[in-house]
């Protein structure tokens, strides 16, 4: 009996559950990234008459994808930037300091998730029509930099949170100086989770398409812009999968970060799981 | 995570407090004035309307007269609960079994199917859109497959309602899995073991012993998946049909096309008013989890 139950069978389901999700999953991004390679791909061919590069170079040499690539590229660095600038002493005091409110104003970054998404993009934008924001570059980034508020705090504050308080304390004991110890002992320890939470807003204000499109259309265009522009308008279907190839970049690099985080659980429980 | 108590990490030094409230000011400035302010002010401006002569406003409910009697809008209204209802049960469908197979299985195989579950929160939703349309729309690769097979072309979900969801559920893979691991987490061997000792089939195993379990988990993403569709704008704008359209697509058009923010903001104010149980419902159990 107990030779059967550790006898090793085929895990039929897992097979299943594997081949499903593979096709679903990764054949509409493998498709995606063949038309990007190919030359010539006329109907009834099950593959591509002609593979080929022609299409990277055409476009590549095309001023509005260099122009939303400087764009995206700007706008992600300027809002991240900001953001730490603004979330990180933020975070610190959230951690460390006793002040009145503390509770309430660390939950209130929840808030912004409480509402659907694009309908608080709507309200906001409404307002930015008085202030004469919409169409500009930092109505962009303010919306772009909401966004990160929550990830940019909560993240950070775990991060100074889990730091040994002893070896602070000791550091002090021998005359170390607060901001010595806060650059030598505070800052190491919780420096990779901090970088984490930094890559995070990069990556997710490089995405991030409906406060762009909605506030910045049509003289601010990101990449994310360009290409749902792509979709609509634009008959030559390779330029579309060469930019989504590009686009996809930076998500790769995040992808590569990321795994081992994610797979811990953690990540979940952010969510109220 | 938690806030753990102050008192506990902090000495009691006078000054401190003005110093914390400093450092917390600009972030939590800015959470009041771009998300705090719109709300109050969208629902204010949508109540207190402007008289037609442009001399002083009034309380009036008539752009929300106006949206519940306009066919169309009622229209995109039902095409977004129809979406959202028809996302949230292929979600749970495809998700729970997923997430009870990562709960129960070690090795490689489980690992490849958790990697494959999680990957789709790496492709960016405008990404996963040209794909669909690549592979689903019209001579798509499975038009193209099915043709060398001789058989005929599928009827393209690409500009249909189905397009949408399709989508939208193809994105929220991820999530929907990594919150019901998260909630499996907390079933026990044990209790699974005593029952199947008892006699109980899988199904009963699942029904009497799993599924009360994960019920918070299930709503928790079922929250989720509410607030992030109802308002989804990118996928249903590519590829969901140019009528009805899904709030998010109407929103925006209102607004941009028609240059009609008040009648955005009410459509708006009307999204809110649909998911504020799950937006409370989420808030709550998130600031449980993190209470000290």
């Amino acid at each position: 009996m107990a030779r059967l139950l550790v006898e090793k069978r085929t895990d039929w389901v897992g097979i299943g559950f594997a081949a499903v999700l593979s096709i679903i999953i990764v054949f509409p991004l493998l498709v995606v990234f063949t038309w990007s390679v190919t030359n010539v791909w006329r109907y009834p061919s099950v593959i591509p008459q002609e593979f080929g590069l022609r299409f990277w170079q055409a476009t590549l040499a095309r001023a509005d994808v260099w122009s939303s690539i400087t764009m995206s590229l700007t706008l992600a660095t300027v809002v991240t930037l900001l953001s730490a600038l603004i979330c990180l002493p933020a975070a610190y005091a959230f951690a460390r300091l006793d002040f009145p409110g503390r509770s309430i104003l660390f939950f209130s970054f929840l808030a912004g998730h409480a509402f659907p998404k694009f309908g608080l993009l709507v309200a906001i934008a409404a307002i930015f029509l008085q202030l004469n924001l919409i169409g500009t570059f930092w109505g962009v980034v303010l919306i772009q930099l909401v966004g990160t508020l929550l990830f940019m705090i909560w993240i950070p504050v775990a991060a100074f949170q889990s730091v040994d308080r002893r070896m602070e304390e000791a550091a002090r004991d021998v005359g170390a100086s607060p901001a010595r110890v806060f650059w030598s002992i505070t800052l190491p320890q919780a420096g990779p989770t901090i970088a984490a939470a930094v890559l995070l807003s990069f990556v997710g204000t490089f995405y991030e398409t409906e406060g762009a499109w909605l506030i910045g259309a049509p003289q601010i265009r990101t990449m994310p812009v360009l290409m749902i522009s792509f979709i609509n308008n634009q008959p030559v279907i390779q330029y579309g999968a060469v930019l989504s190839v590009l686009l996809w970049i930076p998500s790769f690099v995040a992808l590569l970060f990321a795994r081992r985080v994610i797979s811990s659980g953690s990540f979940a429980r952010g969510f109220g799981a | 995570m938690s806030l753990t108590p102050a008192s506990d990490i902090v000495g009691k030094k006078p000054g401190r407090g003005l110093s914390g409230l400093l450092l917390v000011a600009i972030p939590v400035f800015l959470v009041c004035w771009m998300v705090i302010w719109p709300i109050l002010s969208a629902i204010w401006r949508t109540v207190w309307i402007r008289n037609d002569g442009g001399t002083g406003s009034s309380f009036s409910l008539e752009t929300y007269q106006f949206f519940f009697s306009d066919q169309y809008s009622l229209n995109n209204l039902y095409v977004t609960l129809w979406t959202t209802a028809v996302c949230a049960a292929l979600l749970l469908l495809i998700c729970i079994p997923i997430a009870l197979y990562l709960r129960f299985s070690t090795g490689k195989l489980a690992a490849y199917v958790q990697g494959l579950a999680i990957f789709p929160m790496f492709v960016p939703s405008i990404i996963l859109s040209y794909a669909l349309i690549r592979v689903l729309g019209p001579n798509g690769t499975v038009d193209l497959l099915l043709n060398a097979v001789s058989l005929p072309k599928i009827r393209s979900p690409y500009l249909t309602p189905w397009g949408p969801v399709i989508g939208l559920v193809w994105d929220n893979i991820p999530l929907t899995v990594l919150i019901l691991v998260s909630g499996l987490g907390s079933v026990s061997n044990q209790s699974i073991e005593a029952a199947r000792d008892v006699g109980a089939g899988r199904i009963a195993t699942f029904w009497y012993i799993i599924l009360p379990r994960i019920s918070n988990s299930i709503l928790v993403a079922i929250s989720f998946t509410v607030l992030g569709l109802f308002s989804a704008f990118t996928l249903p704008y590519v590829l969901g049909p140019a009528a009805p359209e899904m709030m998010g697509p109407f929103m925006q058009r209102t607004f941009r096309d028609l240059n009609d923010p008040v009648m955005a903001i009410t459509q708006a104010v009307i999204a809110f008013g649909f998911c504020i149980v799950f937006g409370l419902f989420y808030v709550r159990s998130v600031a449980k989890n993190r209470a000290p």
